[in-house]
């Protein structure tokens, strides 16, 4: 039965005072696929490892199902042994000197289950991921996307409440990655196993989670699920770091000729004198001049991405925007910009509001 | 550590100048190091007679013989026979009990927190450096107060507790080396401490543990101070302290004494010979990761 996690107050701070992260607060469902993404330095590997037990927080607790495996202000904590977790690591760590059913049949043998039982459930496991015929092998004869079915093999075999991956994909060729992620998706809806995974990939986060959970600096930034992180970032950081091409940012004055055409309420601009303003590359497209839109502008670049064209246009001093390229404009042409989503931001980077035209 | 290997730039290594001057000091210093060893054993296959008139190094009058050996072995006053025996009986569980007991203080050390552990650790390395003539009457004095002097156990424990300093510094920076992700994932498997020691650390660490009990058991077998300072049964002597035996009382029977150092000499460079290929990766190991 899938158990949720509940992460509650988390705070941790290395001595003498790097505060990697501050007080995060999430609640984890049964059966769900969780992604904590973030750039390097973000604290999500540390709240990870929190969660493993292999890392004790400052301040806060952890709570597996109903049983609390770790909490500094009752003064409890559960060795990692007793979590009954799985962990894939992000090198996989598998045992050199042991075989491949050396190394998945190593936790039941912890749990000195009879031979026979052992024997029965690694063959399970290792038919379920497809690695039946490596079972002779050593780590150093496999190959890394072997290792890591290996290494997913060992996390599940003793049919853990929750399975953690720590960036399992990072080590992985561009192309075996995408195979990688649709098996390690699939996996986790058939066994229906509540999933932990931390990465700094956004296409990894994307491709998997269930939600997503972003983390900068130690602090939770946004918990959705992967479109309202995309259609409504919370903040001008979420905007930047997810969506790709990346979003069009600019800090302008309210009193800009660029605010003014794009019809921003007048509320925004009593309150602040300057705001970012983001467009989506694939929310806003250009246009011959004759077309109606919200600014002007000349091409400076045309590029294409996989089967779209998108073009870099100079609209002001400082201001050029990566729009969807929809005429036959090239190099140095004039063209109008017509936006159809537009999102406003604080100067401190909370958003505002989104306006959609 | 990686920096330090890559000041042999390929170039300077390369240039046949260079590499003559490197070949000329090493052939230098390999013959030293071997005439000695040479000469013992051309004593030790000839007539005492032709060394003594020839010289050693002459190969005129060559005549090999296994005589000396013989007697060596089967000498009725000093059996050396007996004094390897007992040097076995020594320098076994003087390498298991030492590596055994450092390997566990070693891996705390190189994994556990505990409140003194800097200081301890320096403590350690410093009596590392305290010589063993400085340490000889408190010894002979706390062993006869165990009645321990002229025991096998007596001079084991010495050996052992001289051990575990060296064996503990060289084992943590061993165990320093090994991926730590190895052992969390032992942990997250379910295996306790002693657990991830036992079955994850110990088969990863062999070659740094056979490294460490090659060079015990050597320098155990090579020892002839303590021995000569604890036991003084002829029964219970080791080999090195029946070998200054054999030269008899008035004159000195080079052949016989040449011969016995060989022999002496076999067990250590078996062991080398044995575990060479650990060894080696293990200092290896321990010399260049990092």
């Amino acid at each position: 039965m899938a158990k949720g996690v509940k992460i509650v107050n988390i705070w941790k701070i290395f001595p003498p005072k790097v505060v990697a992260l501050k007080n995060i607060n999430v609640e984890i469902k049964p059966g769900e696929f969780f992604v904590i993404l973030g750039p390097s330095g973000s604290g999500k590997t540390t709240l990870l490892r929190i969660i493993a037990g292999l890392e004790i927080p400052t301040k806060g607790k952890i709570v597996i199902g109903d049983k609390e495996v770790v909490s500094v202000e009752d003064g409890v904590f559960v060795e990692p042994r007793d979590r009954n977790i799985g962990m894939v690591f992000q090198n996989w760590a598998l045992y050199p000197h042991m075989t491949a059913y050396e190394n998945i049949a190593f936790p039941l043998r912890l749990k000195k289950l009879p031979e026979d039982e052992i024997r029965k459930r690694v063959k399970e496991v290792a038919e379920a991921l497809g690695i039946a015929d490596l079972l002779n092998r050593k780590p150093a004869h496999m190959s890394g996307g072997q290792q890591q079915r290996v290494a997913v093999a060992r996390a599940l075999v003793k049919q853990p409440d929750v399975l953690l991956l720590d960036e399992p994909f990072s080590n992985l060729d561009a192309r075996i990655r995408v195979t990688a992620r649709e098996f390690v998706k699939e996996l986790q809806k058939k066994l229906g196993i509540t999933t932990i995974l931390v990465t700094h990939d956004q296409a990894d986060a994307f491709a998997v989670g269930d939600r997503v959970m972003v983390l900068r600096r130690g602090e939770t930034q946004q918990v959705g699920i992967p479109e309202e992180l995309y259609n409504n970032p919370a903040n001008v950081f979420i905007a930047n770091f997810i969506g790709d091409p990346p979003m069009n940012i600019y800090k302008l004055p309210t009193s800009h000729k660029i605010i003014k055409s794009l019809d921003i309420p007048s509320e925004i601009g009593k309150e602040y004198s300057e705001v970012f303003i983001g467009i989506r590359p694939d929310e806003a497209v250009a246009l011959e001049p004759n077309n109606e839109g919200h600014l002007e502008g000349k091409v400076v670049i045309v590029e294409y991405v996989g089967s779209r064209r998108y073009a870099k246009v100079d609209v002001d001093d400082g201001v050029s925007l990566r729009v969807l390229l929809e005429c036959n404009a090239n190099h140095g042409d004039p063209v109008k910009i017509k936006v159809y989503k537009l999102h406003v931001f604080a100067p401190e980077g909370k958003r505002l509001t989104t306006i959609t035209y | 550590m990686k920096k330090a290997f890559k000041l042999r730039k390929p170039g300077l290594l390369g240039s046949p100048f260079k590499i003559l001057i490197l070949n000329f000091i090493a052939w230098i210093v390999g013959v030293l190091w071997i005439t000695p060893f040479i000469g013992i054993f051309m004593t030790s296959i000839r007539p005492f007679r032709e060394v003594v008139i020839y010289g050693w190094w002459a190969f005129a009058p060559f005549t090999f013989t296994l005589k000396n050996y013989i007697d060596a072995l089967f000498n009725p006053m000093f059996s050396l026979g007996k004094g390897i025996l007992n040097s076995f009986i020594i320098a076994i569980p003087s390498t298991l009990i030492p590596v055994s007991i450092a390997a566990l203080t070693a891996y705390g050390f190189a994994r556990f927190s505990l409140p003194v552990k800097k200081y301890l650790f320096a403590t350690i390395l410093f009596l590392m450096a305290v010589p063993q003539q400085m340490t000889i009457i408190p010894i002979f004095f706390l062993l006869r107060n165990l009645h321990l002097l002229n025991t096998y156990l007596g001079l084991i424990l010495i050996h052992s507790s001289w051990g575990i300093p060296w064996i503990t510094f060289f084992l943590r920076n061993y165990f320093s080396l090994l991926p730590v992700e190895l052992e969390e994932a032992a942990r997250v498997d379910g295996a306790t401490d002693f657990q991830v020691f036992r079955k994850v650390v110990l088969p990863l660490a062999l070659p740094g543990l056979i490294s460490a009990s090659v060079l015990q058991f050597a320098w155990v077998w090579n020892d002839f101070f303590f021995a000569l300072m604890l036991i003084f049964d002829p029964n219970k002597m080791v080999v090195t302290q029946m070998l200054p035996r054999l030269k008899g009382q008035y004159q000195v029977d080079w052949g016989l004494l040449s011969s016995g150092s060989v022999i002496a000499m076999l067990a250590p460079l078996l062991i080398y010979a044995l575990f060479n290929r650990y060894y080696m990766r293990g200092f290896r190991g321990w010399a260049m990761k990092r």
